[in-house]
Parts: structure tokens; C-alpha cells; sequence
């Protein structure tokens, strides 16, 4: 059978037109973020894909910082120390301020040996020594976010502090300059170790994962998490210790305050006023740290704050949880159930296996099952805890440059570069101990108005998925793994760019195939049919069985997967795509067509 | 009952039967035996098809039309076709067959109950249904058939389908190593079926073994089996009976019982009727737990027709009426045999076999 043939294309990166009123949106993001003519040659080859999972909205220039570290972490790990053999690390460019992202391979046969050696001796230690390992990654990671707490960022004073004269207190410039550096450096150990188990995390639940669904195609991937999944994660204390609180209420009588629409403030303020109430505050209080670090969103944005910094969503819980609980109703999460049912799912599909998948199953569902703590707690200690607190931290340094006059709100810092507001402070120091006049309250201020309003018309711009050439595989295990882009996914993007027209219909019979269409409509037409046609039909019936061995794939407008073509297909191992609705109308004989009979699609190719 | 030679009860059918009495009935009376709720009925052997064309002198008419025939040529395996047909259909059944197959008809009447009861009388081919060659949809099906002369009619238009274009195709398709065709026809108490169709204990297109996919549609059987009707279509997991997939189509006709009380007839769906899905639940529960059974007795997946009736309550109302084992199923898996999960883990990143 021939294989997929990967028509379609994606816009040319070099081409994508700039929105109307956002020209010098360039200047939000380094020098090497654009696509520019020097690697023209290059890149235009490339296959890019928008990074909507993790960036869906343009980039504030501040917070581009996230693609930077982010990638120098993963590339390190999965480049520097695993060697993961057929791919390095990824590359980011920047269109219209979204970000798309092309992993860079490994093509050289020698190299990737090279590289599985180092792969399998590195990897393999951690594999091996997983449990002691993320053991100690707990007490980094624990450590790093309390080193963030404790970061001062100096005020700058008319007259340095006594103990800068008396004591040998470094001077404040250099206090804040290094504030700054720590900042930035703190930011850089948390990607650090955010990257350095997750690759192989998610590559153990992925291999798990790909041996269900090579074995139990249909398997709901909910199917497969929950067998995966822990008990008793992190990211599900916070709301835990909401309903530790709801009862908690409830016991002492102070439930009545937490009245459907009152905000915060309001209800912390009647609690106030009785000592069960502040016996509750002060229990919330000792909550608080740290759970809630959890964040209101999703995403590596600033803009994406804590339940600390925005009580409104956890005070909403907590009156939800109460009405519940007066109302009779079990808020418990059921995890004796959630308990055997993962047990259950795992020995009933055991058991529908034969021996070799059964063993590859089991083991490796233990080993998912090692890993995926990590997997699931990172989200928490990572991406919620320590980066609400990171921009809280830079919110600090928008503070000083605000009571200086160089910002006029604190979040106007999100809007300069991290080396712009390293430029800003540098001013802001030099002429703070010069007591000369500085020139950026006056420089800064309309840079920040023009980023705001670029970012805003930016956001209504709609980004292809990709840009580039489209791959006719896609190999890395990394763009597989935490982005979910497969071949399938990219050649689907690409069909659909190209505007041909695609029908959908039942997945009868496997297979892809492209050929020329037999549009056949009344039985008298069957003896047109050609060797090697697609046929396209209403239905067929008994009567066709001679034109099977003739035609390469069928298609239908009506006809489920145990109807006569469909049958006749599996029997003949030919794909099928029955019940599309229109094939007879939308398909002229004569046409490419390309059979999706796996995935229950008709493409009209011209 | 004086002589048996050609009928047995599908209830007296096992496996070991299928070389006489075809796949068919001698799958039903491995379900009856297995306590899976099967229409009682009967069974013709093929020693009455051999009777009929023995009795009738037919055999070398028979064989000069096919070796007259090209395969690859649909006018020439029609005109071959009809030739036979026609010739068969003239002919008459012998009294031996005729009186045992009246006789079996008049028990089933019996116990049902009633005068004439309706019937269903399907063919039974020898050779068919086997693991290595299911061919569906060639030999035929007669539905509300009544009275004992409409019967044996009808079990002459069974034998009659053998020599269908598409039968007669298929045959040459096998060559010279095909078998001499003859064929058993059931004979089974008919259900007045609301809902119909085909269940698969697999999914018979991705091979998972953790599925049962359902095609259903209003009425009797024949629309789903003959397509039809795009029918609504289910795929329902066996370990948590979870509706996985769920495709509602427009099911625009139905066969019902002809008005006169005679056959089935074709007629347009209510409009109200048509969108709306006609399994619920507690019907796909049923089917589930029917699949099951049916897998667990034969050891293998299989497709099995199944009717809902209209009177009574599930999962009582619930009737199996043909199972068969299910060819030409993809085999999912492609894994490389495990050797270790560290192996596995090694490969997907591209490392290959881990090195000790």
C-alpha cells in the first residue's frame, strides 16, 4: 500500500502579513526570535508549529523570559546530559508575537549510536534510581522557592543605611543590581529542574500509553491515566484543604458567613468579629502556606496569578463546599473508590492481552506509576508555587521603578525585556547615586502605552498551527511526548491549510490510500469501474461482490461499520470509509481522492 | 414424528452438526446450549438440498452453466445465475422434505401458541461461517413467513440463493479448491422486533479487544445487515460499559411485518422517529452482557445478530438470532514482543535495546 503522501502545505514563514496597525511589533523580543533573512535558507525548510499550548496569547516582552530559560533547560537535558539519540533540543521564532517551535534532529546514524550510549547509561540511572532521585529533587525545588521568598529587593533611600557606613553593608546599587541577578538566576534553577525529570517522566507514561492503545486501540485515554494516576498528589491538596475548611466551618458555627456573592473581604471581615471566627481565620492562615500557591490559571504568563494574590476563586469553593455539605451531600474525594477502580481497570485489561503485551503492560505500568508523581507534582511546586511567586518578585523591581518615576504601574514592568529592565535599573542607579537627571521616565513610559496597545491588536490576529515545510514524519520524541504532535496531527493540519475539501464518515476499514474516484450511482455503471479505481457510492449491495478484487478502497454515502461494503473491504483489506453523506455528490469521477479508512476521512485532493 | 432424515430442533444442534446442517444452525444450538435466549426453531440439513437437486436431475445443468461462466465478467455470472435459479425454482421439493419440514413446522406452532406462527427461514451454507471464509451477505434471509407450504417455499429460495451472482463469484474467487456448495436453512420463530442489528465482540475495525460495537436500527434486521440505513452506531467498553463513541444517523426506513401477515416490508421511518437514537442504556447494557457470553462460550469474538422484541422488557426482550466468529479481524498490537519495560521505554526515545 502506498504510503500517505504528505500534500498540503503550510504558510511560508517569510510571507505571514503583519496585522494592520501592529508594524515594530519586533521590537518586543530578542534579535534572534525572528524569522530573518540570514537563515532564511534554513528556516523556510523547517516544520514550525504554534506553541499554543504553553504561550496562546502574543508574548509580553517581559515574559518571553519563559520561552528563553524554558528552552535552555530542556535542550540542556535532553541534548546535554540525556542525549535522547534522534533529537536535541528546540528552536523558538517569533510571528506577530506567538511563538512557534521546531526541534532540531538528529540525523547522523554514527551520532545517534553515539548518543544512545550516553542515553541509555544516563537515562538509565535515573530510571533506576528514580524514587531517591525525585526524593532529593523535593528538597531542591523546596529549597529554591524559599530562597525566592526571602529575596529583598532594597529600597534606594536619600541616605544609604547606617550599617552600609558602619557595618560593611554592601551599598544599595549593588544590592539591587544583585537582587535583580538573583531574581533572574533563581528563575533559571527552576526550569533547570522542571526539565530534568520530566522528559523521561512523560516518556515512561507515553510508552505505557502506547502499548495500550497498540493493543486496545479504542482505550479511552482517561482509561489510561486513571490506571496511572496517584492517590494522594499535591495538586489536589489545595482543594482538600478547602473542604478540611468548609467542615471546619460548619463545626464551629461560623458557616453564616460565607453568604453567595460576597467578596473576600467582606466575609474575612465578619469572621473577624468572633473568636470562632478568627479561631477560623487563623486556621486559613496556616493553610495558606502553601497551598495557596495554587494558580488561577494555566499558563507561563504573568498575568496568571495565586489563590493569594486572588482569594475570590478559593472563597467561592469554600461557599460552594459549605452549601453542599448543609445540603447533605458527600464532598469527600472517593479515593477508596478512585482506589479500586484503578486496580480493576489494570487487571481487566491485563487480562484481555496476551502474555507478551500483559508483561510489557504490567511492567510498565509500575514504572508509570514510579514516574508519574513527578509528573503530576512539578505542575504544582513548578509552574504554580514557584512561578506566581517569581512574578510577584519581579512585580517588586516594577515597584521601584515606579516610585522613580520610570513606570507608572507596577505590571508595566511585564512589558519591558528582562535585559530592558536590566538596562532601566542600571539608569535608575547610576543616576540615583549621581543625582543626575535620568531620561527614562521619559523613555520608558510610551514604550510601555505602544507594547500594551500592539499586544492588544496582536491578540486579535488568528496564527496558523504552522508555518514551514510539512514533515513527512514526525520523529521527536519530545514534540510527541509534551505537545502530542504526530505525524497524523501535522499532515491533518496540513490538508486542512490547503482548503481541500474533506469528508467525514465511519472508519470502516483500515488503511490510507490516494487514487482516482469511480463515482457509481445505479448498478448499470458497475462495468466502468476500472482496476485500481476508488469506488464511490450511495451503498452497495451483494449484487457488486465482482468489482471488490478490482477497486482499491470504497467509499459511501450511507452504511454503518457492519454493512455489506464495509464487511466486503475488511474481507478484501481494503479501506473503507462508509456513511460520509455526500461522497456521491461532493466527488466527481475522475478525481484524487485519498481513503482514510482509519480515521473515517475522505480527502478530495483536486 | 415418523422419520427424521433431513430436520433435527436447533436446541439438538451442536458444533459437530455444522458439516451437515451448516454454520448457521448449528451456531444457534450452541447458543440454545449455552442459556443464550435463541427463537426456538428447526433446522434443514443439507441431505434435503442434495434431494432436491437430485430429485430434480439438476446437477449437470448446473455445473455446464458455471463452466460456461467467466468470473471477472458481471453479465456472464448473472445470466449464469439466473439460468439456475430458475431452473431450481420450478422444481419441486421433494415429499419427503416437504411432509418432515410441515411436521416441524406444525411443533413450532405448537409451541408458540399459535396457528401459522410467522418464521424466519435463513440459509445455513456448509463451509460458510468458518474462521477462514465468512462471505456476508450472500446467501438469504426470509423474514415473516407463514404457513407450512410458505415454508418449504421459502427453503427452496435459500437453496436457490446459493447460486446468487455474488455466491457463484465468490466461489470462483476460491478456485478449485472450493467445495462441492450445499446448503442447511433455520427455521426460527420470528420476533416482532422494535429495534435490530449486529454486534461485534471486538471492534471489528481497530481489532480492540476491549469493545463491543454495536450498529442498531429501527425494525426488523435486514436494513442494518443489508446497509441500508447509515444505522446508529456504538462502541461500548466491556470493563467500565462506557459508551465510548456514539454516532446517531437518520435511519430514514425499517422492515416491519407486511399488513396482509405475510413477509416483511420496507417503509419509511416516522420522521420523529428517524434522528432519535434507539438503544438506551439499559439496552446497550444487555447486549454487553450478551456479548460476553457469547465470546466466552465460543472462545473467540464474534458477530452476532440480535433483535429487541416489541412486546415485553429488557433484558428478557432481548434475542439472539445468528452468531458467527469474526474474520478478517485486524490484529492490533505491532508492539515488538517486551522484553523488559526498561526496553520499551529505551526504544521510544529512540536508544534502542538497553546495553547491560
Amino acid at each position: 500500500m502506498a504510503a500517505p503522501s504528505t500534500t498540503g502545505s503550510f504558510p511560508n514563514p517569510y510571507e505571514v502579513e503583519t496585522p494592520p496597525g501592529c508594524e515594530g511589533w519586533e521590537e518586543m523580543y530578542p534579535y534572534y526570535g525572528r524569522f530573518d533573512e540570514e537563515r532564511r535558507e534554513a528556516d523556510e525548510q523547517r516544520f514550525w508549529f504554534w506553541n499554543s499550548m504553553h504561550f496562546p496569547v502574543p508574548m509580553p516582552a517581559f515574559d518571553a523570559i519563559c520561552i528563553d530559560t524554558a528552552y535552555q533547560a530542556l535542550g540542556s537535558w535532553q541534548n546535554r546530559v540525556f542525549a535522547v539519540p534522534p533529537a536535541m533540543g528546540i528552536d523558538w521564532r517569533c510571528i506577530n508575537g506567538y511563538i512557534y517551535i521546531s526541534g532540531n534532529p538528529v540525523l547522523d546514524p554514527d551520532r545517534i549510536a553515539e548518543r544512545a550510549g550516553y542515553f541509555q547509561q544516563r537515562a538509565g540511572y535515573y530510571y533506576e534510581n528514580w524514587n531517591e532521585l525525585y526524593a532529593k529533587w523535593r528538597t531542591k525545588m523546596e529549597a529554591l522557592i524559599a530562597e525566592l521568598g526571602e529575596l529583598r529587593v532594597p529600597e534606594l533611600g536619600e541616605y544609604e543605611p547606617d550599617a552600609v557606613a558602619f557595618e560593611d553593608q554592601e551599598t544599595s546599587y549593588c544590592a539591587v543590581l544583585e537582587a535583580y541577578r538573583r531574581a533572574l538566576r533563581l528563575h533559571d534553577v527552576m526550569w533547570q529542574h522542571h526539565f530534568e525529570f520530566l522528559l523521561l517522566g512523560y516518556g515512561a507514561y507515553m510508552t505505557f500509553a502506547e502499548l495500550c492503545k497498540a493493543n486496545l486501540p479504542d482505550i479511552p485515554d482517561q482509561h489510561i491515566a486513571q490506571m496511572v494516576a496517584g492517590l494522594d498528589v499535591l495538586l489536589f491538596r489545595p482543594d482538600a484543604e478547602l473542604r478540611r475548611l468548609a467542615r471546619l466551618a460548619i463545626d464551629t458555627g461560623v458557616d453564616p458567613a460565607f453568604v453567595e456573592g460576597r467578596s473576600p473581604e467582606e466575609i474575612d471581615a465578619e469572621l473577624a468579629q468572633s473568636d470562632a471566627g478568627r479561631a477560623w481565620l487563623a486556621e486559613l492562615e496556616q493553610v495558606k502556606e502553601p497551598w495557596f500557591h495554587m494558580a488561577t490559571g494555566d499558563g507561563l504568563y504573568h498575568t496568571y496569578t495565586s489563590w493569594l494574590d486572588d482569594p475570590r476563586i478559593p472563597y467561592a469553593s469554600l461557599i460552594g463546599h459549605i452549601a453542599a455539605l448543609k445540603a447533605g451531600e458527600d464532598i469527600e474525594r472517593p479515593t477508596d473508590h478512585i482506589a479500586q477502580e484503578r486496580d480493576r481497570l489494570a487487571t481487566e485489561y491485563a487480562a484481555l492481552l496476551d502474555d507478551a503485551a500483559r508483561q510489557g503492560f504490567e511492567q510498565l505500568l509500575a514504572l508509570s506509576r514510579t514516574v508519574f508523581p513527578y509528573v503530576e507534582e512539578h505542575k504544582f511546586l513548578c509552574d504554580y508555587w514557584f512561578l506566581t511567586s517569581w512574578w510577584n518578585k519581579i512585580r517588586e523591581f516594577g515597584d521601584l521603578l515606579v516610585a522613580h518615576g520610570f513606570l507608572e504601574n507596577r505590571d508595566d514592568i511585564f512589558q519591558l525585556s528582562r535585559l530592558e529592565v536590566y538596562s532601566a535599573l542600571d539608569e535608575l542607579l547610576l543616576t540615583w547615586a549621581t543625582g543626575g537627571r535620568p531620561r527614562g521616565p521619559k523613555y520608558w513610559p510610551p514604550i510601555v502605552a505602544r507594547r500594551r496597545e500592539l499586544l492588544a491588536r496582536l491578540a486579535d490576529w488568528t496564527p496558523p498551527p504552522a508555518v514551514g515545510a510539512v514533515p513527512e514524519a514526525v520523529l521527536d520524541p519530545a514534540l510527541i511526548m509534551l505537545w502530542g504532535v504526530t505525524t497524523q496531527r501535522v499532515h491533518a493540519w496540513a490538508r486542512h491549510q490547503e482548503g481541500g475539501s474533506e469528508l467525514t464518515g465511519t472508519a470502516a476499514s483500515p488503511g490510507v490510500v490516494e487514487g482516482v474516484a469511480r463515482v457509481v450511482k445505479t448498478v448499470g455503471e458497475i462495468g466502468d469501474v476500472r482496476d485500481g479505481e476508488i469506488l464511490v457510492c450511495s451503498i452497495t449491495s451483494p449484487a457488486w461482490a465482482p468489482i471488490f478484487s478490482k477497486i482499491q478502497a470504497a467509499v459511501t454515502d450511507i452504511g454503518g461499520v457492519m454493512s455489506h461494503a464495509a464487511i466486503v473491504c475488511r474481507e478484501y483489506a481494503l479501506p473503507a470509509v462508509v456513511g460520509t453523506g455526500r461522497a456521491t455528490s461532493a466527488i466527481k469521477t475522475g478525481q484524487r481522492i485519498r481513503v482514510d479508512g482509519t480515521a473515517g476521512t475522505v480527502a478530495i485532493l483536486e | 414424528m415418523s422419520e427424521t432424515r433431513h430436520t433435527l430442533p436447533l436446541a439438538g444442534l451442536r458444533r459437530e452438526h455444522s458439516g451437515s446442517f451448516g454454520g448457521k444452525s448449528s451456531n444457534l444450538g450452541e447458543l440454545i446450549a449455552a442459556g443464550i435466549p435463541v427463537p426456538p426453531g428447526f433446522a434443514a440439513s443439507a441431505t434435503a438440498f442434495r434431494a432436491f437437486v437430485e430429485g430434480a436431475g439438476l446437477d449437470g445443468m448446473i455445473a455446464a452453466e458455471l463452466e460456461r461462466m467467466s468470473p471477472g465478467d458481471v453479465d456472464s455470472v448473472g445470466a449464469a445465475s439466473h439460468a439456475i435459479s430458475q431452473a431450481m425454482r420450478f422444481a419441486p421439493v421433494p415429499d419427503a422434505v416437504r411432509d418432515e419440514v410441515a411436521q416441524r413446522y406444525a411443533e413450532l406452532a405448537e409451541e408458540a401458541g399459535v396457528a401459522d406462527p410467522p418464521v424466519a427461514v435463513r440459509s445455513s451454507a456448509l463451509g460458510e461461517d468458518s474462521q477462514d471464509a465468512t462471505y456476508a451477505g450472500q446467501q438469504e434471509t426470509y423474514l415473516w413467513v407463514r404457513g407450512a407450504d410458505h415454508v418449504c417455499d421459502a427453503v427452496r429460495d435459500c437453496w436457490v440463493s446459493l447460486y446468487s451472482p455474488p455466491a457463484i463469484t465468490y466461489r470462483a474467487r476460491l478456485g478449485p479448491s472450493a467445495v462441492e456448495p450445499a446448503m442447511g436453512v433455520a427455521v426460527q420463530l420470528m420476533v416482532d422486533a422494535v429495534v435490530s442489528g449486529v454486534l461485534f465482540t471486538c471492534n471489528p475495525v481497530s481489532g480492540d479487544p476491549s469493545m463491543v460495537a454495536v450498529n442498531a436500527s429501527w425494525g426488523l434486521g435486514l436494513a442494518v445487515v443489508g446497509g441500508e440505513v447509515t444505522p446508529d452506531d456504538y462502541l461500548v467498553s466491556k470493563v467500565t460499559r462506557e459508551v465510548v463513541r456514539e454516532h446517531v444517523h437518520d435511519k430514514d426506513v425499517q422492515y416491519v411485518p407486511d399488513a396482509g401477515g405475510r413477509g416483511a416490508v420496507r417503509v419509511d421511518v416516522p420522521k420523529e422517529r428517524r434522528g432519535i437514537a434507539c438503544l438506551d442504556g439499559s439496552a446497550l447494557d444487555a447486549l454487553v452482557d450478551v456479548a460476553g457470553r457469547v465470546e466466552r462460550y465460543f472462545g473467540s469474538h464474534q458477530d452476532v445478530e440480535w433483535v429487541i422484541a416489541r412486546d415485553g422488557e429488557l433484558p428478557a426482550s432481548l434475542f439472539v438470532v445468528q452468531a458467527r466468529p469474526v474474520t478478517a479481524l485486524p490484529r492490533p498490537g505491532g508492539t515488538p514482543a517486551a522484553t523488559s519495560a526498561m526496553a520499551l521505554v529505551m526504544g521510544a526515545f529512540g536508544a534502542g535495546e538497553k546495553k547491560d
